[in-house]
């Protein structure tokens, strides 16, 4: 599944390590999540979501 | 010098494995040292051989306490895909072992080496998936 991590990450200037420490996960979890290797659940996706004040369709797109 | 690990799921499991090691390797010796010696009979004789075993079983457990409490779900993906790796080798090795024994081309394998042979193919399969998720 594409996202946009990278991206959000970078207009707040935070490193994947910053990203692990808000999420409660290790820093080689954002780094499988963000280069699409590992889809996060629902709960983590709304996490992500809740940190980047924004919703999960606007961080995670279908590629189909 | 021994860096504890930061993740508390990952140093409790640490701890725990550490603990059922030690009480692995006090109950083996005492087995092994005991049983020549006393030649116990009956129910004592099976409760002595069976020390051993108690604390790999209690391994065993640990790993799953490790799974329900860490919070990182990838980290328990990779786990549970890496043990999914490690049953199907460890099946399929010994199936094969056990059909090559039953036609006497190979030698006998002892039961108790599976799980070792489990916990090494489960971490060669951790490593190549880590490898891979980088």
């Amino acid at each position: 599944m594409k996202n946009r991590l990278r991206v959000l990450r970078a207009e707040r200037e935070w490193s994947q390590a910053d990203l692990a420490e808000r999420l409660e996960v290790s820093r080689q979890s954002v780094n499988a999540i963000e280069t699409g290797k590992y889809d996060p659940s629902l709960p983590l996706a709304f996490r992500l979501g809740k940190l980047f004040g924004i919703a999960i369709e606007d961080i995670f797109q279908d590629e189909q | 010098m021994f860096c504890l690990p930061k993740n508390p799921a990952t140093r409790r499991y640490l701890y725990r494995f550490l603990t059922t090691m030690m009480f692995y390797v006090v109950f083996l010796v005492g087995a092994v040292w005991a049983f020549p010696r006393y030649h116990p009979t009956g129910a004592l004789a099976y409760l002595l051989a069976i020390l051993p075993a108690l604390p790999i079983i209690g391994g065993i457990v640990v790993v799953g306490l490790y799974l329900a409490e860490e919070k990182d779900e990838f980290q328990r993906a990779l786990l549970v895909q890496a043990m999914i790796w490690g049953i199907g080798a460890t099946l399929s090795l010994t199936t094969a072992w056990g059909f090559l024994e039953v036609f006497q081309l190979v030698p006998h394998i002892e039961l108790y080496l599976v799980f070792p042979l489990f916990c090494v193919l489960t971490g060669f399969a951790s490593g190549v998936l880590k490898a891979r998720y980088r």
